[in-house]
């Protein structure tokens, strides 16, 4: 049915089971078994040998997710890997090590984005990585003792945390008669940094030379609360708090996912296109809180374009408001289905929705007057914060920051779920790499979502009334099989937002870990400024849309 | 006395209902009403002092009302929203109730801040705008002072504000500022060259750098249309050294497109991020009245000064100038920033050739005329 969904170019190769274990071959240990791909456990010194060999001979280029964990036996890194040119081809690299030596071989040769990753799984769980270039605690405060997602962690310990000058990293090479650099503290306080961000830069002049960004200001312990919810009520609002910029229904959809695939439940398609029109509705709010805060950093004041954003955004915040009774933490999903029906009178809804998607293209005509046909806003965006799809590919890069590079990847239509396959509407993808194709791209998906939500709209008007099921039948108390492992992942409004879990067989995760698209786009960040300007670091900064709330979750 | 050749020429000009030019400056004046003039120089230096105390005074009060109101305002009709609207008519009383939450603020000095510099950058990048106001002729006899190089006089200490913000910009000891300081001194010289410049091809015209002979200049007839004489304002005469000069002036003032010494979401606040309190509104003061003074020169220099219809000239000067501050509001809610290097490279490689291609043109045209 979905003529604009098929992706042009050559099919990717199908890889089957067979083929990747005649690939790992006896490097393999043992098998896993993942509910969403094939597992290996593989030795911890081989790491980068067998993804070598995924990425180059298998095609999977896309680390998606890195969880760390432990259990009463061992530590366990789990890399799962994702082909871009199809996500639904998956596998599950388990990396076993011993508790009293937990030494893993550090994966970020093979992919950049293992850098964060692996410093995350340092700081939290407590796995070394060998080889791993900078080997520092990333969301914790350098001085934090123990490894809080670690069994034995004592959470009673009091902490201290220091405040030590930050020292200038680049400081010894580029000392010198002629060039002097200058160290700057950009953040944790500052206009540009869209919540409580510190970018520890180093300038030569008005030119970044050095950048890397300081995360974990905001970070809130969201998997282990997770973890110490039910799955069936409990977890459902944590989703509202990763990005609170109106995606809220995106990130409870990716909750949903997972957990309906985990404990397989079957949600009504009804319930489904009211998820697909919410989604679609808050992917609108939040592309238009992005453009508006990205031309606040490149205007440098409250512009008028930055006004009309919020103006326009208010409009979907209202209608959200209707459908969910809230406005910032909708909580409005439920395993199984939504909450509740549309909003009586059911035709208000409808037509003040329309009223909404009918007035959406005279302003995006005047964000494009405003915008993108200005020529100061395109020499300012114009091949600057250039990200290429290779580099974006090796970062883990996904959503409009990846299909700005050219990236044609959209989990929407490549891993198809909720009510998508059935609708018409296109994957935008823009190959300026620059910071002015993230906003076309951006621009244009909020035309596509708007042509989603019209289509979903004419379904849910049709919809004969006594098959309005918005939830299925879920048992009170979900107790999936111990040791069920899975990763999903939806298209968020900033990218790949992935969920996995274990099951250990109680009403609550064993394990809750989220694949965070802003903590991805954000460590791009270097490759996109170095060696430019202040201003277009900041303005990159601005392009990739970051979340703190997501980013440190 | 100058003033008589703008005396002499009212009656041939646009609007010869009012006489653009007072023959008396406003300090001589006073010692005449006060009989202040009897008393020799003392006298003479008091009643030049209350003129100047009047000048200063007018400006300042004009600042009080765009800082708070005018600018919150202005900002707000280009971005649909009301501002500030509770305390009294249309919210005006907003400017007695920020005068008063910005004074009762705490002074915070860095530690480490160059105290003489420090304290001295905010009172030199007030006291610079006020300087030029001296010079300005303000219709009604509102003129301070008529020397011979009034317009070289108020480029000159106009300038002088680049050396409060660089003070600024290092005194803090702060490294956002020092970056607001550089880039702020470098914007400077970028756009003072073409600004003077075109400056310059105003005084071919006019033949002279006096401001009230300036003013008289543009008071003559440039074409009858239907029996409506359109007078020569510079502005009309020669519409790209106008539009060059306002260019210009943006950047000189630091005003969007040309923002960068500031740059908030990219150096936090430029020069001023350590001001606080007191310091912090004569800074503030000062960019306003530096707004203002680049309206004050462009409406001398290209709009015929306090010249205009029925309305007394003062009235026209203010409408003049403000209308120039309307101008910086709605660039700022319109136009995003350049970037620093982007926007030195249109000051030397743009601004400034076109500046010099005017300048000699203009030469040219006025020597083949003469």
């Amino acid at each position: 049915m979905s003529t604009g969904l098929e992706r042009g170019g050559q099919p990717p190769i199908e890889v089957t089971e067979d083929d990747l274990e005649a690939l790992i071959g006896d490097r393999a240990l043992a098998r896993d078994d993942h509910m969403n791909a094939p597992g290996f456990v593989i030795r911890p010194d081989d790491v980068q040998s067998v993804l070598t060999d995924l990425r180059d001979e298998a095609g999977f280029d896309h680390l998606a997710n890195l969880t760390a964990q432990e259990y009463a036996d061992r530590y366990e890194s789990i890399y799962h890997l994702r082909k871009y040119d199809d996500p639904t081809q998956e596998v599950s690299v388990v990396v076993p090590t011993t508790t009293d030596d937990p030494v893993s071989q550090s994966a970020e040769p093979v992919f950049r984005t293992a850098d964060w990753h692996e410093r995350e799984a340092f700081d939290l769980v407590g796995i070394d990585y060998e080889g791993h270039p900078d080997p520092r605690r990333i969301l914790l405060p350098e001085t934090w003792q123990g490894h809080p997602l670690s069994r034995g962690y004592d959470q009673e310990k009091p902490q201290l945390v220091t405040l030590t000058e930050h020292a200038n990293p680049v400081q010894p090479d580029h000392h010198d008669d002629e060039s002097d650099t200058m160290f700057l503290n950009i953040g944790p306080h500052h206009p540009a940094t869209h919540g409580v961000l510190h970018i520890e830069t180093v300038l030569d002049g008005e030119t970044v030379v050095d950048v890397d960004p300081d995360i974990g200001y905001l970070h809130r312990c969201e998997e282990q609360m997770c973890q110490q919810g039910t799955y069936r009520h409990q977890i459902m609002p944590y989703p509202d708090r990763w990005d609170y910029v109106s995606a809220g229904l995106l990130n409870e959809w990716a909750y949903a996912r997972t957990a309906e695939d985990l404990a397989d439940i079957e949600v009504p398609e009804y319930a489904q296109v009211i998820r697909t029109m919410g989604a679609e509705l808050c992917r609108i709010a939040s592309h238009m809180l992005a453009l508006a805060t990205f031309a606040l950093d490149v205007y440098g004041d409250f512009t008028a374009i930055f006004q009309y954003g919020m103006r326009d955004r208010e409009v979907v915040q209202d209608i959200l408001e209707d459908l969910t009774g809230q406005r910032l933490m909708f909580n409005y999903f439920r395993l199984g289905g939504v909450a509740w029906d549309l909003p009586e009178p059911r035709e208000e809804f409808i037509e003040k929705t329309r009223d909404f998607l009918d007035e959406l293209p005279a302003k995006v005509d005047e964000y494009n007057d405003l915008l993108t046909g200005n020529e100061i806003f395109q020499i300012r965006t114009h091949d600057t914060g250039i990200l290429e799809p290779e580099v974006a590919k090796q970062y883990g890069c996904t959503g409009p920051v990846a299909r700005g590079s050219g990236i044609d990847y959209d989990l929407r239509r490549d891993d198809p779920y909720g009510y998508y396959d059935n609708l018409e509407w296109d994957v935008v993808t823009e190959d300026g790499c620059d910071n002015y194709s993230r906003v076309l791209v951006r621009m244009q998906e909020v035309e596509e979502s708007a042509k989603i939500i019209e289509q979903c709209l004419d379904l849910l008007e049709d919809w004969p009334e006594d098959e309005r099921t918005v939830q299925s039948n879920v048992p009170r108390t979900l107790k999936p099989d111990a040791d069920t492992e899975i990763y999903r992942a939806v298209e968020g409004a900033k990218g790949e937002l992935g969920i996995y879990i274990r099951s250990d067989g109680t009403d609550k995760p064993g394990r809750f870990k989220i694949r965070s698209p802003c903590f991805h786009n954000l460590s791009a960040l270097p490759e996109m400024s170095e060696g430019e300007y202040v201003p277009d670091l900041i303005a990159s900064l601005g392009s990739l849309d970051i979340v703190l709330g997501e980013v440190d979750r | 006395m100058p003033g008589q050749i703008a005396g002499a020429t009212a009656g041939t000009a646009a609007f010869p209902a009012v006489p653009l030019q007072e023959t008396v400056l406003l300090p001589e004046r006073i010692g005449e009403l006060t009989g202040l003039d009897g008393f020799g120089l003392g006298g003479e230096l008091l009643a030049t002092f209350l003129a100047a105390f009047l000048i200063g005074n007018l400006m300042l009060a004009m600042t009080g009302v765009a800082g708070p109101w005018a600018k919150r305002k202005i900002t707000a009709a280009f971005t649909d929203r009301i501002a500030v609207n509770r305390l009294g008519p249309a919210g005006l009383f907003i400017i007695i109730a920020d005068a008063v939450r910005l004074l009762s603020k705490e002074l915070v000095v860095p530690e480490n801040a160059d105290r003489p510099a420090y304290d001295l950058a905010p009172i030199v990048v007030a006291s610079s705008a006020l300087l030029g106001f001296a010079v300005i002729p303000m219709g009604n006899g509102i003129h301070l002072a008529d020397p011979e190089v009034g317009l070289a006089y108020v480029f000159a200490v106009s300038g002088i504000a680049s050396l409060g913000l660089v003070m600024a910009g290092y005194a803090s000891a702060n490294k956002y500022s020092l970056l607001g300081g550089l880039r702020a001194v470098a914007q400077n010289v970028a756009y003072e060259i073409p600004l003077v410049v075109t400056g310059m091809s105003v005084v071919i015209f006019a033949g002279t750098l006096q401001m009230g002979e300036i003013v008289s200049a543009q008071a003559e007839p440039f074409v009858t249309i239907a029996g409506i004489s359109i007078p020569s304002w510079y502005a009309l005469v020669n519409p790209f050294a106008f539009v060059l000069f306002l260019v210009a002036n943006f950047a000189e003032v630091g005003r969007n497109p040309f923002d960068t010494p500031e740059a908030p979401t990219e150096i936090v606040a430029g020069y001023q991020t350590e001001y606080s309190s007191v310091y912090f509104v004569l800074i503030y003061l000062g960019e306003f009245l530096h707004i203002f003074l680049g309206g004050a020169i462009i409406a001398t220099i290209f709009l015929g000064g306090p010249a205009g219809p029925v309305l007394p000239g003062i009235v026209w000067f203010i409408i003049k100038i403000w209308a120039v501050f309307f101008a910086t509001q709605w660039l700022r809610s319109a136009v995003p920033r350049v970037r620093i290097d982007q926007l030195i490279e249109i000051g030397w490689k743009g601004l400034l050739v076109l500046a010099f291609a005017n300048l000699i043109l203009t030469a040219v045209i006025v020597g083949l005329i003469a």
